[in-house]
């Protein structure tokens, strides 16, 4: 609680020999977070062991398959076989893979090119020539295209004025008719001066090229070609699918199997190395310091030396949160902005503290608080990985309970006589949220008097962070004697005032004059506490109203007055949730923390450990 | 209802609307950065909702200078 776990500094080091036996025991103590070394003139990085390489690839292997089977992070319970054997197993799942999806290859591309022949067969289809009538010809000459339906009689009569030798085939299609003219070659010009006049447009066949028989029997052909392939490409999935849900749980224990050995095999990457010789920089928790110790000499049988001493002042040090159970799932929060260093205050205890009550504040109702409760507990059974977060909700849902019956609010309605009514005394509300502020602001100053303390000394504290504390009581005595509640001249308070502005130019500079009304703002803010809880209260009580005039009507109407009453609550418990989670951190991250918090640590992540 | 009742709770939604439009302004610009940080490196989530969140308190104090206003009406 408010420190992290001690940490000791370790290097181990010893000869190339014992290199692989000490990784392997590192790994399976998941103890000791390692720190890269950086490349200096006295030793180089470490090279990685022999079979990483090999490694490597299988495991891409295993990868690629998974990814092509659609197989991605998938839990087993299936012990891994050995390297070879997952080398053979995957190389045989490719094969077997890799012939499927040929196959589906070159049906996709078949299936493409039909589209194109289709199309042709299509408009060729109310001809009743042969396809390889469209061939080229030295003596003959052939158009193609599109005419009005109605020019066709003046197309006929045009040609015929300068030859007799062609032959028109055509098919209607709406307006628009198909038509295919033969013509003697020396009368092409002719005619296709002819049938631009006739506002003819042309289409080419190339797709067609090489088919035989007339366009009606091979589009027929054709169709059943596609629904046959069609058809077999829904086998070639299903087998596809087949060998998926067959190798799923040997290429998921494959992949973890293959990550595990990587990152051991990948190790001295991170370690300082010399031609002979290795050494590992690392930290480990001072309480585990010497069974560790043990452990790693008896594995590698006395033959390398370790050292270790606890952390200097100025280390950067992995940072291991410390707290009890009832408080750890708030080191979420931490997460999520910023690691404590190490020398500095765990501030998990105080978010513990105080999250659940300004969140309670803020929905403070008690049927409400039950509903979240309810809803909390039922997903934090349907997802355990995330239990944390949920049991940061329950909490706080359970002091929604409690605010509730303060406040006296069940679903809107004041059920009985509130210690302060949400609804009715705002200002009595107000006062006690930005009491709640001036409190919460006060403590965020202590505990960076005390981080202070600890990092720069006694006077510098003082003038850091003692200084908004007498500038506080300046303010507090200025008011006071404004208001003339007690009587004393305002010069004290201007006293204080001009005392706390010197000693915080001498703690934080000009720097710390800009910051000035920061506290006040600070503290006002707190005002939200009032302000999120009175939203919620009034959009309950106008759910409430509108519904109860339905009631009032009576019959059907009480139907609608149900549905009215169900949306509005859920929505406005939907957005009292949202608005209580993220204001209560609001005020954790940027009221709170910014009086005391700097933050910027590295996760004690130890070797061989799954994030 | 007199008339200085209805200009004291114009008064009074002029100080919540316009601050919250205030509020808005500058939460859109900050937002939107935030979300394409964190886009780039999802850590960010943390400091991202903190600056984001950071204008809110404007619209907090147009809501205590509404109640102020209204309750002259009292």
């Amino acid at each position: 609680m408010l420190k992290p776990q001690e940490m000791s500094s370790v290097i181990i080091t010893g000869s190339k020999a014992m290199q692989e036996a000490v990784i392997r025991e590192l790994h399976s103590m998941k103890i000791i977070h390692i720190v890269e070394h950086s490349k200096s003139g006295l030793a180089d990085i470490g090279v990685p062991l022999e079979n990483a390489a090999k490694l490597s690839e299988i495991l891409v292997r295993i990868r690629a398959l998974s990814a092509a089977l659609g197989i991605k992070g998938d839990k087993t319970m299936l012990e891994a076989k050995s390297i070879p054997e997952i080398d053979s197993t995957a190389k045989k799942i490719a094969e077997e893979l890799g012939i499927y999806t040929d196959e589906l290859k070159k049906i996709d591309e078949f299936l493409s090119k039909s589209q194109a022949s289709r199309r042709e067969l299509e408009i060729l289809k109310g001809i009743s020539i042969p396809l390889e009538s469209f061939a080229s010809y030295r003596a003959l000459a052939y158009f193609t295209g599109y005419i009005k339906s109605r020019e066709i009689g003046s197309l006929k009569k045009e040609l015929q004025k300068t030859t007799q030798k062609f032959m028109l085939f055509e098919s209607a299609d709406g307006g628009k008719a198909f038509i295919a003219l033969f013509i003697d070659a020396k009368n092409k010009e002719d005619a296709n001066g002819t049938l631009q006049k006739l506002n003819f447009s042309s289409v080419s066949f190339s797709s067609i090229q090489g088919q035989k028989g007339t366009a009606a029997k091979n589009l027929e052909k054709l169709e059943q070609e596609s629904t046959r392939l069609l058809k077999r490409k829904g086998e070639i999935r299903k087998k596809i699918e087949k060998l998926a849900k067959e190798h799923r749980a040997f290429l998921a224990a494959s992949d973890e199997f293959l990550g595990e050995q990587l990152e051991k095999a990948e190790a001295p990457l991170k370690f300082a190395s010399t031609p002979s010789s290795f050494l590992i920089k690392g930290w480990i928790p001072s309480n585990d310091i010497n069974k560790s110790i043990d452990r790693l000499n008896k594995a590698a049988k006395n033959r390398i030396f370790v050292h270790f001493e606890p952390a200097k002042k100025h280390d950067k040090v992995p940072v291991k949160l410390k707290n009890p159970a009832y408080a750890k799932p708030f080191e979420f929060f931490l997460d999520l902005y910023s690691i404590p260093s190490y020398r500095e205050i765990d501030p998990t205890f105080f978010i513990f503290l105080t999250f659940p009550i300004f969140f309670g504040i803020m929905l403070g109702d008690m049927g409400y608080g039950v509903v979240s409760l309810a809803a909390f507990l039922l997903l934090r059974r349907k997802m355990p990985s995330t239990k944390n977060f949920f049991n940061i909700l329950i909490l706080a849902s359970l002091v929604t309970v409690l605010f509730g019956l303060f406040f006296g609010e069940f679903f809107g309605y004041e059920f009985m006589h509130p210690v302060i009514s949400r609804e009715h005394e705002m200002f009595k509300l107000l006062y006690f949220s930005i009491a709640i502020g001036a409190i919460h602001v006060n403590i965020g100053l202590v505990l960076g008097f005390i981080n202070e303390l600890r990092s720069h000394g006694f006077m510098h504290a003082i003038y850091a962070k003692g200084s908004w504390i007498v500038l506080e009581l300046g303010i507090a005595l200025l008011a006071l004697a404004y208001f003339r509640i007690i009587l004393i001249s305002p010069f004290i308070g201007a006293a204080f005032l001009g005392l706390s502005i010197l000693m915080l130019l001498k703690g934080e500079g000009v720097k710390g004059l800009i910051e000035l009304p920061s506290i006040l703002t600070n503290i006002m803010s707190y005002a939200r506490l009032m302000a999120i809880g009175l939203s919620s209260v009034i959009l309950a009580v106008i759910v409430n109203e509108q519904a109860g005039e339905f009631f009032h009507k009576g019959g059907f109407f009480v139907l609608i007055g149900i549905i009215i009453l169900v949306t509005g609550h859920a929505i406005n418990i939907m957005l009292g949730l949202l608005g209580g989670f993220l204001h209560s951190l609001r005020l954790h991250y940027v009221e709170f923390f910014s009086k005391f918090f700097h933050g910027g640590a590295k996760k004690y992540l130890p070797f061989g450990s799954k994030e | 209802m007199a008339i200085e009742t209805g200009l004291i709770a114009i008064g009074s939604g002029l100080a919540i609307g316009l601050s919250a439009i205030a509020a808005a302004i500058a939460e859109k610009e900050i937002g939107t950065a935030a979300v394409g940080a964190m886009a780039e490196k999802e850590e960010l989530f943390g400091k991202g909702l903190i600056l984001t969140v950071i204008p809110e308190t404007i619209v907090i104090f147009g809501l205590v200078v509404a109640i102020l206003i209204l309750n002259l009406a009292k």
